[in-house]
């Protein structure tokens, strides 16, 4: 990161930006961000289809983001930056890990419709 | 798409209607008055002393670190008083509302606040103490201190940072305005769900409460990526990692979690935000929405939150202790590690905030050894301080004081916390009174060392210490009053008073809530003395003048600057040789050395464009906040197209010129803080480089 302290254009990340993937940056985050809310808001998905379509537009929408923003790749301008992005994905897996953990749990012991096997199978407090 | 919402709207004024102004509220009547009278005092000062120039060159659209420090402390300090006459509020209530027989006032049918306008008070407390107090008052601690620790000229990003401090006060701005427009959240200062939901709390309140947050949450978001850099890039010469003082470090631990979390509250409110504007379900009963995802991601936020907060505090008594002890800080490399590992394990602990939820024994016990985890880091740290202090010459200064005062609230707030680590415990305790003892304890270290540190870096700033003697008073009366109301809580939460009671039905808690109450009275008069303190020291500033190391014992390189320190920091880039650098300088006779001559300083100029970017982000939370869309959809177009324009700027700055620093390392009162500095935009870089 090398550079002039006084001309930004004289830093190579700096000067990866344009004004051009900047403008597709924002418009296909808006549409992929927009395009979930409406398949969200429409209610006409079942529940498995509903979560793989949400699930692929985010994907989608950090691609873009990754891509035509940040211009992520591992030159020696810009690695600094995807290693920073790596470097959060383990935190992304405990703090999603273990809030499906607690929530399935969550989910078995206190959705359960009353003489269910899951009910009869879930430890209690007494127990 | 679009929520409908209850009550008149018009397109020209959104939700916003004459009815909305609580003219008829006597209390709010008499804070009106107070708040137009401390305004008129204020810009009749600015305009009767032709001031307003000055302060839109120096402060209002200043870049400098230090500057945005202490109005990042102003701003802090004057929302902890707002907070604190919350707080009272809330004491005062509680005490008068005791029992079937407690009278009422002014239309409440005990005490004096009826429970609608009691709820705000709470939820407007935390949310006041924690994001719009002790934030800003920390981060200016960092603003100011950490480039001087580093050696550095300036922040990394010097325009980012203003525009940090502009969207945190054009937040601030907003929860004062909800006193008189409108209301504020009666959520608490969680925000609790399904309370929150537009079905349950249909007036603005919520969205003062949501918008003020999530501008605010930006600035501190851009802030912690602007330390994280400085402190990465910006070090001086030789300042290896482990030459780097506590504080910087416990600055970068505290920005990583500041970066990584803060986004995580972004989510949650914009999905809140989605429930209450656009109708989603999110958060909901029912529709496939979840009540428990939004406690969930809210405390994932605020667990962390509570590191941020403390990780500098821990920085700072980590300066303070070793100076007043003049010996090195004991186990440096210890407690870099330990800043480390209280931060990484910040991330695991969240669900002890609602072990009730009813996750199951399994994850209950996880999150319970996680956190009790935290115990061991943390004790490493105060077993470091004591053994600093172990055979030390302790000298008993304010600011020494305070910092032993925080020890002891911490291991007051850290053992209760190791209780409330216990899901048995928690499950008893839950809710009560307890629990909110337990975590002032840890917020009041919080304010202890904000006190510790603006007594240690006063001097640094502006030159002067403040009074000893009031400082003393100050320290004591606040330290009982402290004492006082958080024993009787404590007892109060085994007794079984749960949390945000607007009426205390048991009138078997009076005497000590009456013991609050009187806690709250010193309180009031510690209040009085940190302003007869501030009075007194500017009226004996000559005699408390400060050299560069005001305390004579000081160990890092912010103190090898003058006092005042010039806004150009350091007149020659100093080489680091070892950890604790003055030290080893004063030791070595090192510490007088004057550089035989000066270079220009390459500084960036001040622009207006962040103050104007944040209160273009406060005119547009609060037409989201009244749904008037026009002006919504100004506000933001102007912001965006504010921030694409400056994008351009290529801010050359200029350079001071060596006659000039030659002069005010001379004369210190010529680059002080709060002197006023000429146009200088004619030593314009490639001018200075032809030559």
């Amino acid at each position: 990161m090398a550079g002039s302290h006084s001309d930004p254009l004289a830093h190579p990340e700096v000067r990866m930006g344009g004004a051009m993937r900047y403008i597709a940056g924002f418009i296909s985050t808006v549409a992929l961000m927009g395009a979930a809310l409406i398949v969200t808001l429409r209610h006409d998905m079942g529940y498995e289809t509903y979560v793989e379509v949400v699930g692929g537009l985010a994907a989608l929408a950090l691609l873009s983001q990754a891509v035509l923003f940040y211009g992520l790749d591992i030159s020696r301008a810009q690695i600094w930056k995807s290693v920073s992005l790596i470097l959060t994905v383990p935190l992304f897996i405990i703090t999603v890990g273990l809030t499906v953990w607690m929530f399935q749990s969550l989910d078995q012991r206190t959705m359960v419709m009353p003489n269910s096997a899951a009910a009869a199978t879930q430890p209690t407090l007494l127990q | 798409m679009q929520v409908h919402v209850p009550g008149p709207w018009s397109p020209l004024f959104g939700r916003l209607t004459l009815d909305q102004i609580p003219y008829n509220i006597p209390i709010l009547q008499y804070t009106f008055a107070g708040a137009m009278l401390a305004a008129i005092v204020v810009v009749g000062a600015v305009l009767y002393f032709k001031k307003v120039g000055y302060f839109w060159r120096e402060w209002l659209t200043t870049v400098d670190h230090k500057k945005i420090g202490v109005m990042y402390i102003v701003i802090g300090l004057v929302m902890l008083f707002r907070g604190f006459a919350d707080g009272l509020l809330i004491r005062t209530q509680q005490v008068l509302a005791n029992g079937p027989n407690a009278p009422g006032y002014m239309g409440a049918q005990h005490g004096f606040l009826p429970p609608f306008h009691f709820d705000q008070v709470y939820s407007a407390h935390g949310t006041i103490m924690i994001l719009f107090a002790a934030t800003p008052i920390l981060t200016g601690f960092q603003n100011i201190v950490v480039p001087l620790q580093l050696g550095a000229r300036d922040m990394a990003f010097p325009y980012m940072n203003a525009l940090s401090l502009w969207l945190t006060a054009g937040a601030a701005g907003l929860v004062m305005l909800s006193l008189f427009v409108g209301d504020f959240s009666a959520a608490g200062w969680v925000g609790l769900i399904p309370l929150t939901e537009l079905p349950y709390s249909p007036s603005t309140g919520v969205d003062y409460w949501m918008w003020a947050i999530q501008i605010s949450s930006v600035g501190t978001t851009l802030n912690a990526i602007n330390m994280i850099v400085t402190i990465v890039e910006m070090r001086a010469p030789g300042m290896t990692w482990f030459r780097m003082p506590i504080f910087s470090w416990t600055t970068l631990s505290t920005n990583i979690i500041g970066l990584t979390a803060f986004p995580v509250l972004g989510v949650a409110l914009a999905l809140l935000g989605a429930d209450r504007y656009l109708g989603t379900h999110f958060f909901t009963a029912g529709m496939g929405g979840n009540l428990m995802l939004y406690t969930n991601l809210f405390w994932l936020w605020g667990h962390p939150e509570v590191y941020f907060l403390i990780l500098p505090v821990f920085g700072i008594l980590s300066e303070v202790v070793p100076t007043f002890c003049e010996k090195p800080l004991f186990g440096y490399v210890t407690m870099v590690a330990a800043s480390f590992a209280i931060a990484g394990v910040s991330w695991v602990v969240w669900l002890h905030h609602f072990f009730t939820m009813g996750a199951g024994p399994d994850i209950n016990g996880f999150f319970s050894v996680a956190t009790m985890l935290v115990g061991i880091p943390t004790g490493v740290k105060v077993f470091n301080w004591a053994f600093t202090m172990y055979r030390a010459r302790i000298t008993y200064t304010v600011p020494m004081l305070w910092a032993m005062f925080g020890l002891f609230l911490l291991l007051a707030g850290g053992l209760t916390g190791m209780m409330l680590a216990i899901p048995a415990v928690n499950y008893t305790v839950h809710d009560s009174v307890f629990v909110i003892a337990h975590f002032h304890c840890m917020v009041l270290l919080v304010v202890a060392a904000a006190f510790a540190g603006v007594s240690y870096w006063f001097p640094k700033v502006f030159g002067f210490r403040l009074d000893e003697s009031w400082g003393k008073a100050f320290f004591w009366t606040f330290s009982i009053a402290t004492l006082i109301v958080f024993t009787a809580m404590f007892a109060l939460g085994f007794e079984g008073e749960t949390r945000r009671l607007d009426w205390t039905f048991n009138t078997a808690w009076k005497p000590m809530l009456v013991v609050e109450e009187i806690g709250m009275i010193l309180y009031v008069i510690s209040l009085a003395c940190f302003a007869l303190m501030l009075v007194f020291s500017i009226v004996n500033r000559k005699k408390n003048a400060a050299g560069p190391d005001a305390w004579g014992t000081s160990r890092t390189l912010e103190w090898l600057t003058p006092s005042p320190v010039p806004f150009y920091n350091f007149a020659v880039t100093p080489q680091v040789n070892t950890r604790d650098e003055l030290a080893w300088r004063r030791k070595h006779g090192l510490d007088k050395a004057q550089p035989e001559h000066f270079e220009a300083i390459h500084m960036p100029s001040n622009t207006g464009m962040p103050f104007v970017i944040g209160m273009l982000a406060a005119v547009w939370g609060f037409a989201m906040i009244w749904r008037i869309w026009w002006l919504a959809a100004i506000s933001l177009t102007a912001l965006i197209v504010c921030v694409i324009i400056r994008s351009f700027y290529k801010n050359e700055g200029y350079h001071l010129q060596p006659e000039e620093i030659a002069a005010m390392e001379r004369d210190l009162a010529l680059g002080s803080v709060v002197s006023e500095q000429p146009d200088r935009s004619h030593h314009h870089y490639s001018h200075v480089e032809a030559h």
